[in-house]
């Protein structure tokens, strides 16, 4: 039987129908159109479909979707303003460290929780709040740098 | 995966109340086990009973040892400054669990309920003589966490039944503790093997000293432990617990005993990691051999029990990663 | 080389931004009107008769839009390199992840719901799921047609004479090694959208990484099908990761395609996590026996190889792979006499493809493992070993390959001196160092009857570009690298270039992106076209200015005059002109690029490629004797690279390469018992996290090869080919112990210590 939920979408309240089977991460791709936020695994594994709930890094696809109620949540669509990408995105873009993209989005959101709380992390810091993010492309070093070139800019 | 209903009580009672009116029913914690167990359908469920609003589970209580909510999660237990330093086994646990993800939703209670041979969190409960307080449509019961674990994926618990929390009792002066979890990953891994050591030793001013400017250099860990002989520091108390190598988290007793009251010496570590590899019965598996891992235990439990000892000493001190023990 | 403005310059990769903000469509964001949603139903042995197939119940099932077994397929239909696997199975499965059924439904869900209610009736057969037991007199045949469960692909190299330089070798070593199946691990799972216009032409939305090769294998598949003269177009969504995996066409994707001519509607076929693990190709496993002669001063004297590839069920690409491996055997370090047999084996495991190195990691590990044990016995410093050996530019090798630029020497000597090596070697402790090299194709390699590469560029009136290219983007910046080609050429900023990359209704013939080709290949395309536009605008200029079109220039989009720097005018200012005149023109150039390299002959002689990409890695490790645990503490990874086109670019695909290379070495390996895969998940399949990196240092070496564009060669593979040994050989020189079957774990690594300290009590 399906229930309505009402909770706060990247700033905007939204309020739909879901079937209580849902995971978070099949509301946003498949019903609100949301597929920046991807589905690596499905068992909370890589970390690509890494949103931010309550100010805090949770993988989508083993979240139930009716959790989602009253909750505070941002996915990577929620970065940019007006058209303007966040620092961390464009961090991201100059420092290389986006190959072919697929763990980009979850592993910005997981870097953007650590900075939210942290934002002066350590080297090990960084680490820790990206460890659930698999990437295959990169060798991860790039990263580190573009994040760590964020923290230093604030 | 089939459909079921999800429920959201707001009480310990309410959702006892509930799971007593239903067949085929589940709580869910944080659901990283759940969760995924589900969309394996290993598990199929017509009902699931979540447990995250009941507020009263998520407390931290450190006023009398230490009490710690079965929704309290791991994150929650990674920030706690106390924990971490008179229960350093725990943060040692709980900081190595899944990633930073699953930390911040994943509970303490979840994970021991979930009931795996490698569940993290068992090996320092069960050091640190955890208690499991259990409440049903029949009142409240304690558990000792030993006696918590039937085999894999089963525990005492009733349907009707919630854990609500763990209690430890206050520890001794002079006490530390360590969590080793031996993996092939640095991160998001199940352990081969973990195991966990608290010991209480007696220590004067004077030795602490001294056993500092010991513990201070990077030394191997046999020679710190041969210089360590002649300040004979003795055990009063040991607890060593291990993880993946029977079908649920296990104490190693008889190497507990070798230990309690002796004079620490490498000697005497290596016949209690010795022990308590006797006490063990892994099996081979894809995450690990047995062999290996009877062998590991010999390893862990000797550097476990250093590391126990080096925050005794030196309490203050951050322990190098790059340390073995 | 002159003053260059874009080229050489760290530009970010120009679809970044898209991937950044998450609007990227992959292929699992697409999703078209009436989309249908495929599941394909996998046998449940490695090995079986199949009695019967029931889809009677699954046909009841609301939303179930068409079920399809073997007999929906064209009679005889196979696909593969050998042509031996029919894409839906119907008497027999010769594997864990053979296609028996697929269902088409309105939703994911009632797809896999659809496939629970599908019975199969099977008689299972006693397998076989080890190469030498296949090879065995009186093994069962799994291919009844193929006579023998060895593969006819006789690879065998012979040069010069072996037995001889045997004789005469002062010094010998020879040794086994074996090596693991690995897999891609794309973070983006497999997938495809097949779709039927009214008049049966089809468009597939896919991941391929060979567009054109694609292409032309669905054609034939329409054919086969009765759909004669019909239209295949393939459009490549953003794609989740390659390193390989994609280079042939799949069972999955002929299935989508049978759907969707039954249904009339578009069908989505994706991959879950599981099935990317079980029923996708991995690198091969392979058995290589090795050994390496050389004389009293090192010098090196003859190689020989013989290798065992399990190929697992069926045939793709990977059975082609000991055509790459003799590469490094012929030619890595100068050896005169070499002799290489590999043979491919049916088993009832899984079939193997392509990953990123093409068979070079494991025959790279053989040998550079084997050069080590060389200098020990002959008592040179493995350091000295290479250096004596290193190719040189202008060599000519056995093989037939024409060395023109070769960095080999540069970079042994950055990974000497950056490791510190004559410190830290032979320093007992536990802490080690060593160094393996590597030698690939870095100009394209003819393993195709082309090896061409095409592009078009068109220009609009204010000197912004199109440029379409047949080089395929699958995260490694082929769009950037040609499009920072393209500007540098043609003096505009590199954001007045387009590059459009996937869609074969537009983008000219490209064999695909494999072999590090892509840069060198596709490049040489673009400068082609490049060159091509800025003629046609000098010569309309050199009107305008009365000046020789060769005293003209272009930077930043202005044109002037290198004689008269009075004498200048926008580029846009000049375009117009020519358009907007009477018999006006627009410029437009296309440009074919094929090197000059040469397919192998019937002795696998030959120059397969037009240049040829060196490297160095140096690794310090420090093992963990109690636990057998392996950490490395530093790690350089020096690449002759002729020129960085991209330095950033560059240097992700060297960190990148290297961390793949690091998990092949010490952690990653598919499990397969019986035929079927244990550990099909990130959990248990341990591909590295940010937390298992060590400090990797990139060193990069430039040749300035004459042939590439800019003097650029490939880099896309090199990254991880030497890692494996470069580890072994360090461990070895920690503690003395010799892994030889990857990946070193720490099991393996404390049975072997104990097995030493065994000898020693002895």
């Amino acid at each position: 039987m399906r229930k309505e939920i009402t909770f706060t979408l990247n700033n905007e309240e939204v309020t739909v129908e879901v079937e209580p089977k849902w995971t978070l991460l099949y509301l946003l791709r498949e019903v609100l159109g949301l597929t920046g936020t991807k589905e690596g695994c499905g068992y909370g594994e890589c970390g690509a479909c890494t949103v931010i709930i309550e100010g805090k890094a949770v993988n989508s696809c083993i979240y139930p979707v009716l959790e989602a109620e009253g909750k505070n949540i941002t996915t990577i669509e929620g970065l940019s303003k007006n058209g303007e990408l966040h620092v961390l995105q464009k961090a991201f873009i100059e420092k290389g460290a986006v190959q072919c993209g697929f763990c980009t989005p979850g592993m910005i959101m997981s870097a953007k929780a650590l900075l939210d709380e942290k934002p002066n992390p350590t080297e090990d810091d960084i680490k820790e709040a990206i460890e659930g993010n698999l990437c295959r492309c990169t060798g991860y070093v790039m990263i580190i740098d573009a994040i760590k070139s964020v923290a230093a800019g604030r | 995966m089939r459909s079921f209903e999800y429920y959201k009580p707001n009480s310990i009672e309410e959702a006892i109340k509930i799971m007593s009116g239903l067949d085929n029913a589940k709580f869910i914690a944080g659901g990283t086990d759940v969760m995924v167990q589900l969309r394996q359908k290993k598990i199929s469920p017509q009902h699931l009973i979540s447990l995250r609003n009941i507020s009263e589970l998520r407390n931290i209580d450190t006023k009398d040892g230490l009490k710690i909510g079965s929704l309290v999660t791991h994150d929650d237990i990674d920030k706690n400054e106390y924990i971490k330093k008179y229960y350093s086994a725990l943060t040692d646990a709980t900081s190595r669990l899944g990633s930073k993800q699953i930390r911040n939703v994943a509970t303490i209670g979840g994970n021991i309920c979930n009931a795996a041979p490698s569940a993290d969190t068992a090996c320092p409960l069960l050091i640190f003589d955890a208690k499991a307080v259990i409440i049903g449509t029949k009142g409240e019961r304690e558990v000792d966490l030993n006696e918590f674990f039937l085999g894999p994926g089963k525990t005492v618990l009733e349907k009707d039944e919630i854990l609500k929390e763990f209690s430890m009792p206050r520890l001794k002066e002079n006490t530390g503790s360590a969590y080793i979890k031996h993996t092939r990953r640095e991160a998001m891994d199940l352990p081969i093997l973990g195991v966990a050591t608290r010991i209480t030793i007696s220590l004067d001013k004077d030795s602490q000293i001294r056993c500092r400017d010991l513990l201070c250099t990077i030394d191997s860990i046999s020679n710190i432990l041969m210089q360590l002989k002649d300040e004979g520091l003795k055990c009063e108390e040991a607890r060593i617990a291990m993880g993946v190598v029977a079908p649920k988290p296990i104490r190693a007793k008889k190497a507990e005993e070798a230990l309690a009251g002796k004079i620490i010496s490498i000697e005497l570590f290596e016949e209690v990691g010795e022990i308590a590899a006797s006490e063990a019965q892994p099996r081979d598996s894809i995450r690990g051999e047995a062999w290996y891992r009877k062998e590991m235990i010999k390893v862990l439990v000797k550097r476990a029990l250093m590391k126990s000892i080096d925050r005794i000493v030196r309490p203050d001190e951050e322990i190098y990663p790059e340390r073995l023990w | 080389m002159e003053n260059l403005k874009v080229v050489g310059k760290k530009i970010p990769k120009l679809d970044a931004p898209l991937k950044a903000a998450g609007v990227a469509q992959y292929i699992q964001d697409i999703k078209l009107p009436g989309m249908l949603y495929g599941k394909i139903l996998y046998s449940k042995y490695p090995h079986a008769n199949i009695l019967k197939i029931d889809t009677s119940k699954a046909e009841k099932l609301a939303g179930v839009k068409a079920i399809v077994i073997a007999k929906d397929m064209p009679p005889n239909f196979r696909i593969g390199f050998m042509k031996d696997n029919p894409p839906l199975k119907s008497k027999k499965v010769l594997s864990i992840r053979d296609e028996i059924a697929a269902v088409a439904a309105t939703s994911q869900e009632i797809a896999e719901e659809a496939l629970s209610l599908i019975e199969v009736e099977y008689e299972e057969l006693p397998g076989i799921f080890d190469p030498l037991e296949a090879m065995k007199e009186g093994a069962p045949i799994l291919h009844e047609e193929a006579k023998s469960n060895v593969l006819k692909l006789p690879w065998r190299l012979v040069c010069g004479d072996v037995e001889k330089a045997k004789d005469e070798s002062a010094y010998i070593a020879e040794d086994t090694f074996s090596t693991q199946w690995v897999t891609h691990c794309c973070l983006g799972t497999s997938g495809c959208i097949a779709h039927f216009d009214m008049q049966n032409n089809l468009t597939l939305y896919s991941n391929t990484q060979i567009p054109s090769l694609a292409q032309n294998d669905f054609v034939e598949a329409l054919n086969a099908f009765g759909l004669k003269n019909r239209r295949v177009r393939i459009i490549q969504a953003v794609i989740g990761g390659g390193f390989g995996s994609k280079l042939d066409t799949y069972a999955y994707e002929y299935i989508a395609i049978l759907l969707a001519l039954k249904t009339k509607k578009p069908v989505k076929i994706i991959f879950t996590r599981e099935e990317e693990f079980f029923a996708t190709s991995p690198r091969q496993c392979t058995i290589t026996k090795i050994s390496q002669g050389c004389d009293k001063e090192g010098r090196l004297t003859f190689r020989e190889v013989e290798m065992i590839l399990d190929n697992g069920a069926y045939t793709s690409w990977g059975a082609t792979t000991p055509s790459v491996m003799m590469l490094p055997i012929s030619s890595l370090y100068k050896v005169p006499n070499v002799k290489y047999t590999a043979k491919c084996v049916y088993t009832n495991n899984t079939y193997c493809q392509a990953m990123r190195g093409y068979g070079n990691p494991q025959a790279t590990f053989a040998i550079e493992s084997n050069l080590d044990q060389l200098a020990e016995k002959a008592d040179i410093d493995p350091l000295e070993i290479r250096r004596i050996n290193a190719n040189e530019p202008g060599e000519i090798t056995p093989q037939r390959f024409k060395i023109t630029s070769c960095g080999m020497k540069e970079c042994i000597e950055e990974v000497a001196k950056r490791l510190n090596w004559k410190e830290k070697r032979g320093k007992d402790k536990g802490r080690g160092v060593g160094m393996a090299s590597l030698i690939h194709v870095g100009g394209g390699a003819r393993v195709y009857k082309s090896d061409g590469c095409g592009t078009i560029i068109k220009m609009d009136d204010f000197g912004k570009v199109d440029v379409f290219t047949g080089a395929s983007d699958i995260g490694q910046g082929s769009d950037t690298v040609i499009a920072q080609i393209v500007a540098e050429v043609l003096g505009i900023p590199i954001e007045d270039v387009n590059v459009i990359n996937n869609d074969t209704e537009v983008c000219p013939w490209d064999v695909g992106v494999h072999a590090s080709r892509t840069t060198f290949v596709a490049g040489n395309a673009a400068l082609g076209a490049a060159n091509r536009i800025r003629q046609q605008i000098l010569d309309a200029a050199s009107k305008i200015f009365e000046e020789e079109p060769s005293n003209l220039d272009i930077k930043d989009s202005i044109i002037f005059s290198t004689k008269n720097s009075e004498k200048s005018i926008p580029l846009g200012k000049v375009l117009r002109r020519i358009h907007y005149t009477t018999g006006g023109k627009m410029l437009m150039a296309e440009y074919f690029y094929d090197p000059a390299n040469e397919n192998f002959d019937k002795e696998f002689k030959g120059n397969l490629s037009a240049s040829y990409a060196y490297g160095t890695h140096g690794v310090e490790v420090e093992v963990d004797k109690e636990t057998g645990k392996v950490k490395i503490l530093n790690y350089i990874a020096a690449h002759d690279v002729g020129k960085a086109i991209n330095p950033l670019l560059l240097e992700g695909q060297i960190y990148g390469g290297g961390l793949q290379g690091i998990g092949y070495a010490l952690g990653e390996k598919m499990i397969y018992k019986d035929g079927r895969l244990m550990n099909g998940n990130f959990l248990d399949y341990k591909i590295p996290t940010v937390k298992d990196v060590p400090p990797i240092q990139p060193v990069i070496v430039e040749t300035e090869e004459k042939e590439g564009p800019f003097g650029a060669k490939g880099i896309g593979e090199p990254g991880l080919v030497p890692t494996a040994p470069a580890i072994a050989n360090a461990i070895y020189d920690a503690i003395g112990v010799r892994i030889k079957d990857l990946p070193i774990t720490p099991e393996k690594v404390l049975a072997a210590i104990k097995a030493k300290e065994g000898e020693k009590k002895i």
